[in-house]
């Protein structure tokens, strides 16, 4: 039974592991791309080339070493992202900015294919099967404008992902968010839209209020249900032991009596518990520095072979 | 000759008499304060004399430069500090309050709970003046928090919300919760009858282990799905609370209960007292933020205790509450709890409030706990 339950607790912890290491890089999303680059940002050797961005959309880091890229539908790994290299691992809500310039040699996000006159992108696990995310490259975009989640990370994606939440963006934004907010801080916000804090003071207190009535109302319910078993129990036992004061025997009054007595005048050899009146269990606390056994020599053994 | 000279030119220039500034005697001298109210006057001991040590240790005149001081990376103070910016310190407090808490009394009478949530108005009334005063919102609500008189809950939620701020409004709200005493019975007299401050409650049922370890679980459950940003301290709270009640957690809520809170709170109490280096910590601000903290501390209190009189008119003769557990709504475990037990003997010497008022102070820490969320919530 011990083996069986071990197994079991392995197989939870492999099965933890593995969904553990599911759940990163099921975080990837393709974010953006840019098909024909004249004008637009230039990678480390100075040339323009068409870019993707993938984003991680976790709040941990993801590694997207071994992983792979493609533009064939017919063939996933077309390109694999080096392992090892320190840049494939991808902070919470940062992206990662990748060249398809057919140059692999120029270093790991320089992909073995280009976009234009691709089909589609598709980022798929280490596996070499599940595809992660994949979009379909629009045949209409004018050079150096990009086309992306409109909402970094949001809209469909996987293997069936249609193009919602896809759209050809104002402005290009490689490595940065394609959405940004007005620069207001909610704490700023906040502030112009409720300056006394009035507003806040009744929302909150409502919170509070709401939260610790449901509290106060779930253990009244949990209290009278508690009390009613209780009393359940308790007509059960006087039924089945209806013991009259003539039965019980005179030991049990004087037991009775001896506990209020000591409990009146020798307080300290009770323990006190609400409506129970018990005598306190005389205890040895076990000590090594205590015990017998451990202050003796152990005697010799002899082993037989 | 002169190298001599020039070396102990340098070595005077390292010396703390060197660098010594009124501010730091300052500092010093308020360090020694709180040293001084935690072993004469025994106000919270286990948390002055730590911050008391901490102010002496962070205001040591020192020289620029040596990887000594809490605010320069790497140093020994900085990296305990961590605990604290981070947030990594509270929760494990509230872990071991979670295991050192007895919630029997609340769960024997629920409604206790809503005391603990009427004593967190103190919050909102000093966000509102912080905001009148000119603190941006978020400074605000971390100001607002030392209401809710918890001190691992003021750090957590000035850590996410004004890192600045935050030495001011530990030591603001540590030194208020040794205060309690000191603060709470004067308004509490001011808004009682003598009549109320007789009333005898009813004596609290006994609560069966499943309602004890039902408790925590329905607790996080509920809370946290109202106010999922409160997670840390009510996840701690309740799971500390879970391996106490369970009654086969044994070690872990004794560990949890006893080593571990207590490195914790040396940590957190040292750290906190290092944090408020006088260059950094004298300022109007913190002036400012003590008289908030004040303000607060007094209107949760007088909340805590109006909110109890205005329930008692809905309630039965004998179901009436004593007002002077309002007070206890706050959540400075068990001080203010003791503080309606002493002031409700003054009166009526054969009148035990403590058990009663141990309710509303333990929902005094859920409340905080939730009230802080609501803040990290609207204002992160």
């Amino acid at each position: 039974m011990k083996r069986y339950n071990k197994f079991i607790c392995t197989g939870l912890l492999l099965l933890f592991h593995f969904s553990l290491s599911g759940q990163n890089v099921i975080d990837l999303r393709l974010n953006e791309l840019l098909i024909i680059n004249t004008e637009d940002f230039q990678d480390d050797f100075g040339v323009q080339s068409s870019w993707f961005e993938i984003f991680n959309i976790s709040y941990g880091t993801v590694d997207i070493g071994g992983c792979y890229l493609s533009n064939d539908p017919n063939d996933l790994k077309k390109y694999t992202i080096p392992r090892g290299d320190v840049l494939t691992k991808i902070k919470p809500r940062q992206h990662v900015l990748f060249w398809a310039d057919n140059k692999p040699y120029r270093g790991s996000f320089h992909v073995n294919f280009t976009l234009e006159d691709s089909p589609v992108l598709i980022l798929t696990s280490s596996d070499g099967k599940t595809i992660l995310d994949m979009v379909t490259l629009p045949t209409d975009m004018e050079p150096n404008q990009s086309y992306g989640r409109v909402v970094d990370g949001e809209g469909s994606f996987g293997p069936n992902s249609d193009d919602s939440g896809w759209a050809v963006l104002s402005r290009t934004s490689p490595s940065t968010n394609n959405y940004t907010l007005d620069g207001k801080s909610r704490s700023e916000m906040m502030k112009e839209t409720d300056p006394y804090g009035l507003l806040m003071a009744i929302l909150a207190m409502s919170v509070v209020f709401i939260a610790l009535i449901i509290l106060t109302f779930v253990f009244k319910g949990t209290g009278s249900i508690a009390l009613k078993s209780f009393q359940k129990k308790a007509d059960a036992y006087n039924k089945t032991k209806k013991v009259s004061l003539a039965e019980t025997s005179a030991e049990t009054f004087a037991a009775i009596a001896m506990a209020i007595h000591l409990y009146a005048n020798e307080n300290e050899v009770h323990d006190i518990e609400t409506t129970i009146l018990t005598i306190e269990r005389g205890r040895k606390n076990y000590s090594p520095w205590s015990s017998k056994f451990y202050t003796l020599r152990k005697m010799p053994e002899r082993r037989n072979k | 000759m002169d190298q001599i000279i020039n070396n102990l030119q340098q070595f005077w220039d390292y010396t703390g008499f060197a660098n010594t500034t009124y501010q730091h005697i300052l500092m010093i001298c308020i360090g020694l304060g709180f040293i001084a109210m935690g072993i004469i006057k025994e106000w919270e001991p286990l948390l002055l004399i730590p911050i008391g040590f901490g102010m002496i240790i962070g205001n040591i005149p020192l020289y620029p430069g040596l990887s000594v001081g809490i605010y320069e990376e790497g140093s020994v103070f900085n990296i305990l500090y961590h605990g604290v910016t981070q947030g990594w310190y509270p929760p494990l407090i509230f872990l071991g309050i979670g295991a050192m808490t007895d919630f029997s009394s609340l769960i024997s009478n629920p409604k206790l709970l809503l005391i603990g949530a009427a004593a967190q108005f103190g919050i909102f009334a000093a966000y509102s003046i912080a905001l009148l005063l000119g603190f941006e919102a978020n400074a605000a609500g971390a100001i607002g928090i030392i209401g809710g008189a918890d001190g691992p809950t003021a750090i957590f939620l000035s850590s996410r919300l004004a890192p600045d701020l935050m030495g001011a409004i530990a030591v603001s709200a540590y030194s208020y919760m040794a205060l309690v005493p000191l603060i709470q019975p004067p308004i509490m007299l001011l808004f009682t009858t003598k009549k109320e401050r007789l009333i005898r409650m009813k004596a609290p049922r006994v609560v069966s282990k499943m309602e004890k370890v039902i408790f925590p679980i329905v607790g996080l459950l509920l809370t946290a799905f109202i106010v999922p940003s409160a997670l840390p301290l009510l996840g701690m709270l309740f799971f500390g609370n879970l391996l106490k009640e369970s009654g086969v957690t044994r070690r872990l809520a004794e560990t949890a209960r006893g080593p571990m809170i207590d490195i914790v709170t040396i940590l957190i109490g040292l750290t906190v007292g290092c944090s408020t280096q006088a260059d950094k910590f004298l300022q109007l601000e913190s002036v400012l933020i003590f008289g908030l903290g004040a303000f607060s501390f007094i209107v949760a209190t007088a909340a805590g205790v109006l909110f109890v009189k205005i329930l008692n008119l809905f309630l039965k003769p004998e179901n009436k509450i004593n007002p002077l557990i309002g007070n206890a709504g706050v959540s400075a475990v068990p001080d203010s709890a003791r503080v309606s037990q002493l002031v409700g003997l003054t009166f009526d010497r054969t009148n035990h409030l403590l058990m009663h008022a141990m309710g509303p102070n333990v929902a005094g820490v859920i409340g905080s706990a939730v009230a802080a969320g609501i803040l990290l919530g609207f204002l992160s």
